[in-house]
């Protein structure tokens, strides 16, 4: 089996899984042929769109992916600041932003991506009731991670920052950035190394860390455990 | 797959073993719990541990050749047939009530009969200016994570270890140089890997050189040698050895060595009755993937030894 097979058969098995309904959008451009008919115009958008129809095919129809395109939804692109595409958001019902993907969720980013999707769809959360009982001292952040195909270690830490900013209602927003296919956000970052999370611009996180590390970081003191 | 649905994972149980830790000790020690028809759990920071960033497992019986992600997924493969649960998190404090632990995290809290601490190591810091000012702008400690950041540029491995010189052997696949500096003589990688660094085109051995400082503006510049020299560089890769995640063992009064290794036997056992070690963490002086997979096998035997003699349902 090769390892694009395998990949797929994760896929299909984890998402046969889910019970509860799902939405995600997709935000890619078109263009228009000379004949009038519309074509996806991003380089990236055919087979990142292939990708997801592969994880929605599978889910039973329970997830429902979203393709929006940045050129008919304006207002859209505009309220949720949306500067590349393809573009994964996962948005509650209040309009809420929770998880942004500028990375496709390929090979090691399978797992923390279904996981997220699930939890999203009311799945129990490991780590929400610490989070709430924090909530009041966690100010409204966003946690970039950059992270590339190859590293171990970054499906962990998205893992985690995801599961947070779902506990947490979107107070905690994760943004998941591919710095090997959006390089220009990784220098702009003076990032050499993944995982690399940075926390409202300001604080930078190397390497492995811990939902600990991640939790102290938000709250910038000590942490009130809820068991 | 971890965590969904939180699958497996019961709080109110007194779980017959928890295995702390994510890398292939604590993973052979609960595919044999498992097997033991135990109830088990593990608990880890690190799903894979040290060895999921090494590029070249060659030296695990039955796989010829794979990389330390490969090999993991292979246990993830293993422990997923057995409904092993796993989760993502970090044990802060432990305590004994009656017959069994209570562990504490930041997000929930579980109950053992026996525990088995399998946390590994974490890397070795070089201690000196500019090493942490600099670390994921040019320092590095995971070839396989960073490597892909400098293709056809020049940069060095820290260390003279058989992990140095994998690390080294897999940069020279992307990069235009390799330096491998050493404080020592002569690299002490096994006779295999030495042998690969030296025909090596790409790789060059800068020995007897300690290095005091790294430089740079916003990523790595140089480095600069005990000497004084300005070495230019683009990229540190740090390989000097690892320390014992040995801390929460501490705290439990568990023996520890002048390392800060846990003292086991060879039945994986501390000196706490119904506490197990294994792997980096413990104090064998050969720590290999395999030697841990070992300690943790038998660390799993013990702890089924130990409940048989201390509960009647066993």
């Amino acid at each position: 089996m090769s390892q694009d097979e395998k990949y797929k058969e994760i896929i299909k098995r984890e998402m046969a899984k889910l019970t509860r309904p799902v939405k995600l959008k997709v935000v890619t451009s078109q263009s228009a042929k000379p004949d009038g008919t519309k074509i996806r115009a991003c380089m990236d958008c055919d087979q990142f769109m292939s990708l997801l129809r592969v994880y929605e095919e599978n889910s039973i129809g329970l997830l429902t992916i979203e393709e929006l395109t940045i050129d008919d939804n304006p207002d859209f692109a505009k309220r949720y600041d949306i500067q590349r595409v393809p573009t994964i958001l996962l948005i509650d019902q209040q309009g809420r932003e929770y998880i942004r993907y500028l990375a496709a969720p390929q090979g090691g980013e399978i797992q923390p991506f279904i996981q997220a999707v699930f939890t999203f769809a009311g799945a129990p959360n490991y780590y929400e009731a610490t989070i709430k009982k924090n909530l009041d001292r966690i100010s409204p952040s966003t946690l970039k991670i950059m992270i590339t195909n190859q590293c171990p270690y970054c499906p962990q830490v998205v893992t985690i920052a995801n599961q947070f900013a779902i506990a947490s209602e979107g107070k905690v927003r994760t943004v998941v950035v591919d710095i090997m296919a959006n390089p220009d956000i990784g220098q702009y970052y003076d990032a050499a190394g993944v995982p690399y999370t940075i926390i409202n611009d300001q604080k930078t996180l190397v390497g492995m860390i811990g939902p600990n590390e991640i939790l102290r970081a938000l709250i910038g003191g000590n942490i009130s455990v809820q068991y | 797959m971890f965590n969904i649905d939180m699958e497996g994972i019961d709080l109110e149980k007194i779980y017959d073993l928890i295995v702390l830790g994510g890398g292939p000790t604590a993973i052979g020690c609960a595919i044999y719990a498992a097997r033991f028809a135990m109830d088990i759990l593990i608990i880890g920071k690190v799903f894979g541990g040290l060895i999921a960033t090494t590029h070249l497992v060659e030296n695990y019986p039955g796989i010829t050749s794979t990389s330390g992600q490969g090999l993991m997924e292979m246990f993830k493969d293993h422990m997923d047939s057995l409904s092993i649960p796993y989760i993502s998190d970090e044990i802060r404090s432990i305590e004994k009530i009656d017959d069994y632990f209570v562990l504490h995290s930041f997000f929930q809290q579980f109950k053992a009969y026996t525990i088995c601490i399998a946390t590994g190591s974490e890397r070795k810091k070089l201690g000196i200016p500019g090493e942490e000012e600099f670390a994921g702008r040019g320092v590095s400690y995971c070839a396989t994570c960073d490597g892909p950041f400098y293709k056809d540029k020049t940069v060095c491995v820290i260390g003279g270890s058989d992990s140095a010189a994998k690390e080294a052997l897999f940069l020279a696949q992307n990069v235009k140089k390799v330096y491998i500096i050493y404080r020592g003589e002569e690299i002490r990688a096994e006779p295999i890997n030495k042998k690969r660094v030296y025909e090596n085109d790409k790789i060059e051995i800068i020995n007897n050189t300690n290095i005091v400082e790294i430089k740079g503006d916003t990523k790595v510049k140089s480095v600069i040698f005990e000497s004084g020299k300005v070495f230019k560089i683009d990229g540190v890769f740090i390989e000097i050895g690892s320390l014992p995640n040995s801390d929460l063992a501490k705290k439990l009064e568990v023996e520890t060595n002048k390392k800060g290794e846990i003292k086991i036997n060879r039945k994986s056992e501390t000196n706490v009755p119904g506490i197990f070690a294994a792997g980096d963490v413990a104090d064998a002086p050969f720590k290999q993937a395999i030697t841990g997979v070992s300690e943790g096998v038998i660390a799993a035997y013990s702890a089924f030894d130990y409940l048989k003699q201390t509960k009647i349902e066993y």
